[in-house]
C-alpha cells in the first residue's frame, strides 16, 4: 500500500471498504452570488432533491453527515425541523464539503456495516456570498482567529489564501518551470465545462487563454480567474449498501476506494515542509489501491480547486503525472471532456461552476458515471474526487457497476 | 487583541513574546532546543526533531534566503488597502534553512526579486492607518551573493 508516514505527512490507515456502498442519490441547490438565503434553507433545498433522486422518503435517512468545524450546518436537530420526522438517525460531524466530501463514504461504510444507518445522507452548504461583509466573515476567518497566523503572518499581510497560495505558486514556477499559460490551461478547461452546465454561476461568460493572459494580477503571480468563486450554495449525496442500492431508483455509483492524508505542519503553510505538494500524496496511493485501480484507469476527475495551483499539485501528487510535470501536463485540451486525457471539474469546479467547498464535485462525479452529466464524458465508467483543506486530503474512488 | 490594535501582533502572547520582544532590541530571535539545537519554527512545546521541551530563543545573524513571495495588489483587509502593492513572503535563515519566516520585502522592486536570492534582515515598524502603536518587526531586503564555497560572514550585512 505504499509508505504511510513521510517526513512531512502521513495517512490514515483505513479498512478495506470498496464495493460495501454505493451513491444512491444526488442533490443540488441553486448556486448563486448573494441570495439572501440561509445556510439551512440551502441545505434543505439539496436535501430534498437527494432524496427524491434516491427514490427515498425523509424518514428513511437514518444517518446524517455533515462538516462540524463550520459554522450553521444542517444537523440532525435541523433535519427533523424541517422533514416533520423524529426518528433517531446515525449522526456524524465528520462529513459535509472540503476533503470531508471526499471521506464521509469511508465513514458511511462503516456505519452501514455495523448496522448504525442504512442510508447516510452527506450535506454541505455554505452562504459565503450573502455573509460576507469582509474577508473576515468569509473564508479568512478560520485563519485570522489561528494564533500563530494572527501574530506572525497577518501583520506582514501574508493573509488571505490568495497570497498564501500566490506564495506557493511562485516556489512551484521555480522548482519546477511552471508557466502562467498553464495555470491558465486549467482555468479555461474549468470555464469551458462551467459554460456547457446549467448550474454553473459562470455558465454565461467565456474566459479564453488569451482572456485569461490579459487579466490583471490580483496577488502576483495569481489573476482573480485562478481563484475560487465566493457563492452561495450546497449539495447532498445519499448512501446505501450496494445491496440496498440495487432496489433504488437510480443505478449505483460503487465507493470503490477511499484514501486520507494529512500535512503534519497543519494549515500552517508557511512551515509545510514540502511546500509545493499536498497531502494527496498520503492519500490517493491508499485509495487506488483500496479500489483495484490506478490512475490511468480514471475517466474523469474532479478536484477540490480553491486556486490553479491547487489542482496543478494535486494531479502531480495522486500520480496523474510526475511530480513537476503537472504544468505541461495540463496543456492544450487535456483537461477538457470532450477527448481530453484526463477530463477534470467537468462541472466547472470553485473557479467556474460555484465555490460550494468539493460537495457539487462529488455530486459531478456520480453525475458523470450515470451518464447524466451536461458536459458528459461519453462511457465515463471510473471518476475520482480529490478532496484539500489545506492540512489534509482525500480521494474518493467511485466507478459504475 | 483588542480591534484598535488590528492587524498588529500580541506582542504579550506567551508563544511569541520574545520574537517580538527581540525584534525590538534589534535582534532577530528563534527558540533552539536545548537537547539537539535544533531550530524550532513555529514555536511548539516540544522539539520536532527530539521531543524536548527546554528552548532558548537565540539570536541568528538575520542573513538567508528568499523562499518565496507574492506581490499583493489588493486589499484584502482594510488596513492592508493603502499598502498596496506591497511584497509578503518567506524567508529562510541562513542557520536555520528549514525555518521560514513569513515577512516583507523592503527597499527594494519587486521586479528585482529572484527565488532563494540572499537577503538581510533590517527592523521596520509594524504601522497601519487606525492603530494606536506600532510593532518593530524583521523584514528583510535584498543582500549581495555571499562569497562562494566559503561560510558565510558579517561583510554579507
Amino acid at each position: 500500500m505504499g509508505a504511510y508516514e513521510s517526513d512531512w505527512g502521513h495517512a490514515s490507515r483505513f479498512e478495506p471498504v470498496g464495493g460495501e456502498i454505493a451513491v444512491v442519490g444526488i442533490g443540488e441547490a441553486e448556486h448563486s452570488k448573494a441570495s439572501g438565503r440561509t445556510t439551512h434553507e440551502i441545505a434543505a433545498q439539496a436535501i430534498e432533491r437527494a432524496i427524491a433522486d434516491a427514490g427515498l422518503e425523509p424518514t428513511d435517512i437514518d444517518g446524517l453527515m455533515y462538516s462540524g468545524g463550520m459554522s450553521e450546518q444542517f444537523d440532525e436537530e435541523a433535519f427533523h425541523a424541517h422533514f416533520g420526522t423524529r426518528h433517531s438517525m446515525f449522526v456524524s460531524k465528520q462529513g459535509g464539503g472540503m476533503a470531508w466530501a471526499g471521506s464521509a463514504p469511508y465513514i458511511a461504510a462503516r456505519a452501514i456495516r455495523a448496522g448504525k444507518a442504512r442510508h447516510v445522507l452527506n450535506v454541505f452548504s455554505v452562504a459565503w456570498a450573502t455573509q460576507r461583509s469582509s474577508m473576515l466573515g468569509g473564508p479568512g476567518a478560520f485563519h485570522a482567529a489561528e494564533p500563530f497566523k494572527f501574530n506572525l503572518e497577518l501583520p506582514f499581510g501574508w493573509f488571505p489564501q490568495p497570497v498564501y497560495f500566490a506564495t506557493i505558486t511562485r516556489r512551484h514556477m521555480h522548482e519546477f518551470g511552471t508557466t502562467p499559460e498553464q495555470l491558465g490551461a486549467i482555468a479555461v478547461a474549468c470555464r469551458r465545462h462551467a459554460n456547457l452546465t446549467p448550474s454553473a454561476i459562470m455558465r454565461s461568460k467565456t474566459l479564453t487563454l488569451e482572456d485569461y493572459l490579459s487579466r490583471p494580477m490580483l496577488v502576483d503571480p495569481l489573476r482573480v480567474e485562478d481563484c475560487c468563486l465566493i457563492s452561495d450554495g450546497g449539495a447532498a449525496y445519499v448512501m446505501s449498501s450496494l445491496e440496498r442500492a440495487r432496489d433504488l431508483a437510480q443505478p449505483p455509483i460503487v465507493v470503490a476506494g477511499v484514501g486520507e492524508g494529512y500535512s503534519d505542519s497543519g494549515t500552517h503553510w508557511s512551515q509545510q515542509r514540502a511546500f509545493t505538494s499536498t497531502p494527496q500524496v498520503f492519500s490517493a496511493p491508499p485509495a487506488f489501491a483500496m479500489a483495484g485501480l490506478e490512475p490511468k484507469d480514471v475517466d474523469v476527475l474532479t478536484l477540490y480547486d480553491p486556486f490553479t495551483i491547487v489542482a496543478l499539485m494535486q494531479i502531480e501528487d495522486m500520480g496523474f503525472c510526475k511530480k513537476g510535470e503537472a504544468g505541461a501536463f495540463v496543456e492544450g485540451r487535456t483537461l477538457h471532456h470532450d477527448g481530453g486525457v484526463l477530463p477534470y471539474n467537468t462541472h466547472g469546479g470553485l473557479l467556474s461552476h460555484a465555490y460550494v467547498l468539493g460537495i457539487a464535485h462529488v455530486v459531478e462525479v456520480v453525475r458523470q458515471l450515470r451518464g447524466q452529466a451536461a458536459a458528459q464524458v461519453p462511457g465515463a465508467r471510473v471518476g475520482v474526487y480529490g478532496g484539500y483543506t489545506g492540512h489534509m486530503a482525500t480521494t474518493l474512488i467511485l466507478r459504475r457497476l | 487583541m483588542a480591534a484598535s490594535s488590528f492587524p498588529l501582533p500580541d506582542t504579550d502572547w506567551d508563544a511569541t513574546r520574545a520574537f517580538w520582544a527581540g525584534a525590538e532590541r534589534g535582534e532577530l530571535v528563534i527558540p533552539r532546543c536545548g537537547g539537539c539545537a535544533a531550530y524550532q519554527w513555529y514555536p511548539a512545546p516540544a522539539c520536532k526533531a527530539c521531543g524536548g521541551k527546554q528552548f532558548s530563543w537565540t539570536a541568528v545573524s538575520g542573513r538567508g534566503r528568499l523562499f518565496s513571495w507574492a506581490v499583493v495588489r489588493h486589499g484584502f483587509l482594510k488596513p492592508f488597502a493603502k499598502k498596496v502593492p506591497y511584497v509578503t513572503g518567506l524567508v529562510t535563515l541562513e542557520e536555520a534553512p528549514a525555518v521560514r519566516l513569513v515577512t516583507n520585502l523592503v527597499d527594494c522592486e519587486a521586479d528585482g526579486l529572484q527565488v532563494d536570492m540572499p537577503v538581510r534582515v533590517v527592523f521596520r515598524p509594524l504601522v497601519f492607518p487606525d492603530t494606536e502603536r506600532q510593532v518593530m518587526a524583521p523584514m528583510f531586503t535584498p543582500a549581495s551573493e555571499p562569497v562562494a564555497g566559503k561560510e558565510r560572514n558579517a561583510r554579507d550585512v
